[in-house]
């Protein structure tokens, strides 16, 4: 049913409202068949750069190409992409049926095909029972399926989701989510998928492009930006809980300094952030004594299959580490906690990643 | 312990209120009777001033009509002029002039002068409201509807209204009598002075007509001629033998002028019977030469209507006490229900006075011929819509206002470009809009003066520009092919800023994201127009449609000031055409039914529109 996807390349793509930078000029590449997911907090472009691809919005600079074609100056309608909005957007006086063809309507499709193409899509999205109903009489999951379906139905060259998840209930956002990924494994269309939630965009996203304010900051594989986040922006807003982070400077001896660490870091900066993930904590029992620093226990979450420990330190703010359910501990207990040294990040004072593993100091890096 | 305080306190208050609504339903019914013993009194105060300037002002002739139920006063005798209960009337041709004041004529004894049936049903149907009251305060607090004392009260308002409407009925009808007796009698009185007759049958200023010509049309005076052929049709009968319960009492009529009776002693016996004719009971008392007729009481003064409106008040009293007593076992609530209708009482009681108040008056007005100058209104019942239907020169006004309601949809459809047209927060934009707006807020007598003029034939700015431009002027607003088109044009061009602002809150409030999935869709500017804009727009659409409907079923004001619903009744649209009837023609029972008439129109209009809307939204 379907064709092979089409490329999205941004060269130069800039978008300015009057003297609002909405999208700084950036350049991107979506691959052919590539699911690409914009993430970032609200406001940092990552809608208007999708609306860029789709045409609603001409951009102030640069160029976009979809499929090898230059498309900045054509109409939405004529770039062979096709759309999902996070209200849905379905036409309310439209039957579910006429909202699946309006597209192939109003291209002037044949009768006989627009009706085989649409009970097809329904039949692949289990609408079809529910053609003849109107979208306010639809549930949230139904009207979800029709916005996936009014896309679909024209067998386009580029999918764009705009937040498409958000207005679901917990659950239904999870196997929606699962649809789309299975949806895009069966079509091998390429797919822009925007979401300001790291957590989809890194369980979604065959790469994962992270904005903030109007900028690229990051473009990566899930695991890339996870593990090796190219500034501290990109390592604050990937992971959940949020990663764990304590100021340094450069003391005397020419050690990184700060809280209960004296790390003889890369050369470089004068000041930098030690970031840790709360997985990369290991907490020792009330009785154990090794660890590279102590700190109080200030609340503990039990989810079931992990357990959150709130700690009080090492420096003013609290960290949280990840610790099987095995270990008992209770507020208020002293304990001990060790870094996977291996795993964490060194920050300069202008947010950039320093090459190098951080070691407390008299420690060796390992080469 | 809240409720066992009020549920008795409650319960008391139904029978209370019930008791207040029998008693204004026996009010109403005596005020009726009362109303009508006035006026009968009117009528012979105005026969015996007849009376007194035909002999020439002794005052005799009018003594012997009414005996000592009249006194006279001179004006110039510093007279204090009638006492209570009486009505004067002043002789006026007469110089000094005269008051002629009439007490009302009593009831026939102590027995009828009261609705005794109907006080005995209300009293025995309060009895037993009470009685039921009181035993459902020894049993438990009750929170079902009390619907049993519900029934026996509204039973008992119904049967005391009937009641007392078939006493107030026999009173009129006895008036009635006695009033066309005394006609009879003041046309034989000035017979004996000398007056000829035509002279003499204006004295009893009623229909009448004399006794010879009842079958030839030109010596019939005032008296409708189908109400002659009635008379002349049947055998005269004495009532009291004729009409049983229904029987006036010659004997009261007598009565009241007895020293007449003795004086004539020649005269035929009068003898008011009944006849009917021209759809009305008339009574009729013949003398020796004149019938006399007269439009019975019963029919100018009808107490059903008012007895109707007063039950109708008592049972809906009665139920809203009954309903609060039901919530005394609840006092949350019944506080809640006391609060809210004592917030919504004063909206309601404006809502009252001034919109339901005077609907209902004009639904009664319609009912009736009233012409501002009659004492009493006559009911005709639905004699007024009848005609109506009839009424070739108000259909033609219906059909302008049909034909001028055409503007509308030309209106929206200019509306609807100039709200896509001036969209936006540009500075020249938002002059445009308000310069599109400016019309709806002027004054419509002012826009029609200077449209007046601008379209006048000779001086008018426009035809100036068409003869300057040799294209000849056009008679816009003088020609009957014209003028309406005129008016239509003006109607556009003052609802268009007003249907523009709705039109842009209504595409204002279309989400944006519909227009981007259509043209992600590949929808060109025609087709979102069509599939989103419109069916966006439908409920605003309708609301300005329905509006400007009943708007322009309302126009007045311009065709007032620039046509007068001329030329040749071209512009004679149905307000303009309700106004001249009332106001001009001060036919208001007619201008009241054609006003009921607009409305069921412009109703059914609506409603239909609704229908309409409804079945699109349920087929789509």
């Amino acid at each position: 049913m379907s064709r092979a996807g089409q490329g999205v390349v941004l060269r130069g793509v800039g978008k300015r409202f009057g003297d609002v930078v909405a999208v700084q000029s950036m350049n991107l590449e979506v691959r052919p068949g590539e699911l690409m997911v914009l993430v970032g907090p609200s406001g940092c472009g990552k809608s208007t750069l999708l609306r860029l691809i789709a045409g609603l919005e001409t951009p102030t600079s640069g160029e976009v190409w979809i499929g090898g074609r230059r498309v900045d100056e054509v109409e939405p309608g004529a770039r062979d992409v096709a759309m999902v909005f996070q209200s849905y957007a379905l036409y309310p006086h439209m039957t579910v049926a006429r909202n699946l063809g309006f597209g192939l309507r109003v291209r002037g499709t044949p009768a006989a095909e627009l009706e085989r193409r649409v009970a097809e899509t329904a039949g692949a999205l289990g609408l079809g029972d529910l053609l003849e109903r109107k979208p306010g009489q639809l549930s949230g999951g139904q009207r979800q399926r029709v916005a996936l379906g009014r896309a679909m139905v024209r067998d386009p060259g580029v999918f764009l989701f705009d937040e498409p998840l958000s207005n679901l209930d917990a659950e239904l956002r999870l196997r929606t989510r699962d649809e789309i990924a299975a949806l895009h494994r069966r079509l091998g269309t390429t797919m822009v998928f925007v979401t300001h939630d790291q957590v989809e965009a890194l369980s979604l996203g065959q790469r994962v492009a992270v904005m903030d304010r109007g900028r690229l900051q990051q473009v990566g594989t899930p695991d890339e930006v996870y593990r090796r986040p190219r500034n501290l922006f990109v390592a604050g807003f990937v992971g959940s809980p949020p990663i764990n982070r304590i100021g340094l400077s450069r003391d005397g001896s020419g050690a990184l300094a700060g809280g209960p660490f004296a790390l003889a870091g890369p050369s470089g900066p004068d000041q930098a952030t030690l970031t840790v993930r709360p997985e990369d904590l290991a907490v020792a029992g009330p009785g154990g004594t090794e660890g590279d620093f102590r700190a109080t226990v200030l609340r503990v979450e039990a989810l079931g299959s992990e357990q959150r420990v709130h700690l009080d330190g090492p420096g003013d703010a609290a960290w949280v580490a990840r610790a099987s359910p095995a270990l008992r501990v209770a507020p208020g207990a002293r304990v001990s906690v060790s870094i996977a040294w291996d795993r964490s990040h060194l920050f300069g004072p202008d947010g950039r990643r320093e090459e190098g593993v951080a070691r407390p100091a008299g420690q060796q890096v390992p080469r | 312990m809240v409720s066992g305080v009020r549920q008795p306190v409650l319960d008391s208050l139904a029978a209370v209120v019930l008791a207040a609504g029998l008693a204004l339903v026996l009010v109403v019914a005596a005020d009726r009777v009362e109303g009508a013993r006035v006026s009968a009194a009117e009528s012979e105060a105005r026969m015996a001033a007849a009376l007194w300037e035909l002999e020439g002002g002794s005052g005799a002739a009018a003594a012997g009509l009414l005996g000592e139920r009249a006194t006279t006063t001179r004006a110039d005798a510093g007279g204090a002029g009638p006492g209570p209960g009486a009505y004067a009337y002043e002789a006026g041709a007469l110089d000094p002039a005269v008051w002629i004041a009439v007490t009302p004529r009593p009831a026939d004894g102590p027995r009828r002068a009261l609705p005794i049936t109907a006080i005995a049903i209300a009293l025995a149907g309060l009895t037993l409201v009470t009685g039921w009251v009181l035993a459902r305060r020894r049993g438990p607090a009750r929170t079902r509807h009390p619907v049993g004392i519900a029934l026996l009260s509204v039973g008992c308002i119904a049967l005391t209204a009937v009641a007392a409407g078939r006493w107030a009925d026999r009173e009129l009808r006895s008036l009635s009598g006695a009033t066309a007796v005394q006609g009879a009698r003041a046309v034989e009185i000035a017979l004996q002075i000398g007056a000829d007759l035509a002279e003499a049958a204006r004295v009893a200023q009623l229909p009448w007509a004399q006794d010879q010509s009842l079958d030839s049309p030109t010596e019939q005076w005032t008296m409708p001629a189908a109400v002659a052929a009635a008379i002349a049709a049947s055998p005269e009968r004495d009532v009291e033998t004729s009409a049983g319960n229904d029987a006036i009492s010659l004997d009261a009529a007598n009565a009241a002028a007895p020293t007449t009776q003795e004086t004539d002693a020649g005269a035929p016996p009068i003898a008011p019977h009944t006849v009917e004719a021209d759809g009305a009971t008339w009574h009729v008392a013949r003398s020796a030469d004149v019938h006399v007729a007269f439009l019975g009481y019963e029919r100018t003064a009808s107490p059903a209507l008012a007895l109707a409106a007063a039950g109708g008040l008592a049972g809906l009293l009665v139920a809203l006490a009954l309903h609060l007593a039901q919530l005394a076992s609840r006092p949350r609530v019944l506080g809640r229900t006391l609060a809210a209708w004592g917030l919504l009482s004063p909206a309601a009681a404006l809502i009252l006075a001034f919109t339901l108040g005077p609907l209902l008056f004009s639904l009664w007005i319609s009912l009736h011929e009233w012409r501002l100058i009659d004492p009493a209104p006559l009911f005709l019942g639905f004699d007024n819509y009848a005609a109506l239907l009839r009424d070739r020169e108000w259909w033609s006004a219906i059909g302008n206002t049909a034909l001028f309601t055409l503007h509308v949809p030309a209106a929206m459809a200019v509306a609807l470009a100039l709200a896509l047209l001036t969209r936006g927060s540009r500075r020249a934009l938002r002059w445009a809009r308000l310069a599109l707006f400016l019309p709806g807020i002027t004054s419509v007598a002012a826009i029609a003066v200077v449209w007046k003029w601008l379209l006048s034939d000779q001086y008018g700015l426009l035809n100036r520009g068409l003869e300057r431009a040799g294209l000849g002027s056009v008679p816009w607003l003088t020609s009957p092919d014209t003028a309406l088109a005129s008016l239509m044009i003006i109607g556009i061009w003052m609802v268009v800023g007003y249907q523009m602002v709705v039109f842009q809150a209504g595409l204002a409030a279309i989400p944006r994201d519909w227009y981007d999935a259509a043209r992600v869709d590949g929808a060109g500017p025609w087709q979102r127009f069509r599939h989103i804009t419109l069916p966006g727009l439908r409920h605003t659409l309708f609301f300005v449609l329905v509006t400007s409907i009943i708007g322009s079923f309302q126009v007045f004001g311009l065709v007032y000031v620039m046509t007068e619903g001329g030329p040749l009744g071209a512009t004679d649209v149905a307000v303009y055409h309700i106004y001249r009837e009332a106001w001009e023609f001060l036919q208001f029972g007619n201008a009241a039914a054609m006003s009921w008439l607009l409305f069921v129109v412009v109703f059914a209009a609506t409603w239909l529109h609704f229908r309409f809307l409804d079945a699109r939204r349920a087929h789509g």
